[in-house]
């Protein structure tokens, strides 16, 4: 059967609503991509649905850090997010990476902030003549 | 002396003969002498005088011509020798102006040399200061760059054995407020 090839933001806009309905969609887009065989776009249509919910309200938040953030921390980093994008709902995803040596680095699917010292320190190095 | 020719001729005519007898003179022979001495006379002025006198007047021409000759020869070294003098005075004077000139020219190249030497000195300083000036800025960055470097991995260091979860903390808060 041929499928007509949808474009990915109108994949994430169904997606995205569908998840704030409450319902749980990852076996209904895993079939899907299997069915119209575009697996290989997966991280890009799950980036997309991360934009489509952000659009609406509900941003999801890679955050790394050096060391475990504590409650505080994060509730400081959730508040200033909903500030800074206006967002009602803030859900955030942690890591943890010695690397950062220190601060933290958040991404949304539209903006990137590295407070991490790695970063500052990078920072630094490029200051070389 | 008049006494003995009065004598002489007295005891010619008490001799009995004319004087020429006396004297021992042949009239004939005399005349044919005197005859013969013409004839020769007439053939030297004709034959032999002529040649004489021309190899004379020939060697007196010559005489003459070598008196000319040497006369002109002297008046010429005379001229030589003033013309040589002449020649010598302005070879001196040439010779003067050419040391003056020399001089001149001399003194103008030493000091267009001293010039150029000096602007070769300056240049070369200039460019010893301009080198030491570009050693000194790359000396600087070396060193920025070095403390930067030295700065960097100090930090590294010193965070990833005492950083503290408050000091951490404290970072995060700092840029999240920096960033609102």
């Amino acid at each position: 059967m041929a499928y007509n090839r949808l474009p990915r933001r109108k994949i994430a806009a169904y997606f995205a609503d569908e998840l704030l309905a409450g319902h749980d969609v990852t076996r209904q887009l895993a079939a899907y991509l299997v069915e119209t065989k575009r697996v290989r776009e997966a991280r890009l249509i799950v980036r997309d649905i991360e934009a489509a919910l952000a659009d609406r309200g509900v941003l999801l938040a890679d955050v790394v850090s050096s060391r475990d953030l504590a409650a505080d921390t994060k509730d400081a980093i959730t508040s200033f997010l909903k500030k800074a994008t206006g967002a009602h709902d803030v859900k955030l995803r942690t890591s943890v990476n010695a690397n950062l040596l220190g601060g933290v680095l958040i991404e949304t699917p539209s903006e990137r902030l590295d407070a991490s010292l790695r970063h500052r320190l990078n920072q630094l190095r490029a200051t070389k003549i | 002396m008049t006494g003995h020719l009065y004598q002489f001729a007295a005891s010619s005519h008490e001799a009995g003969g004319d004087i020429f007898s006396s004297l021992g003179i042949n009239g004939p022979m005399l005349l044919f002498q005197a005859v013969a001495f013409v004839i020769l006379i007439v053939l030297l002025s004709k034959y032999v005088y002529p040649i004489l006198i021309r190899a004379v007047d020939e060697r007196q021409k010559n005489i003459e011509a070598g008196q000319r000759a040497a006369a002109e020869a002297e008046e010429k070294a005379a001229r030589a020798q003033e013309e040589i003098a002449q020649m010598l005075k302005e070879a001196r004077a040439e010779a003067k102006d050419i040391v003056a000139t020399a001089k001149d020219e001399a003194a103008a190249m030493i000091a267009d040399s001293e010039k150029k030497a000096k602007a070769r000195a300056e240049k070369i300083v200039r460019d010893a200061h301009e080198q030491i000036e570009k050693d000194v800025i790359a000396a600087r960055k070396a060193l920025h760059n070095d403390t930067i470097e030295l700065v960097a991995l100090a930090t590294e260091k010193i965070v990833n054995k005492s950083f503290a979860d408050s000091v951490d903390k404290k970072v995060i808060a700092t840029a999240v407020k920096e960033e609102a």
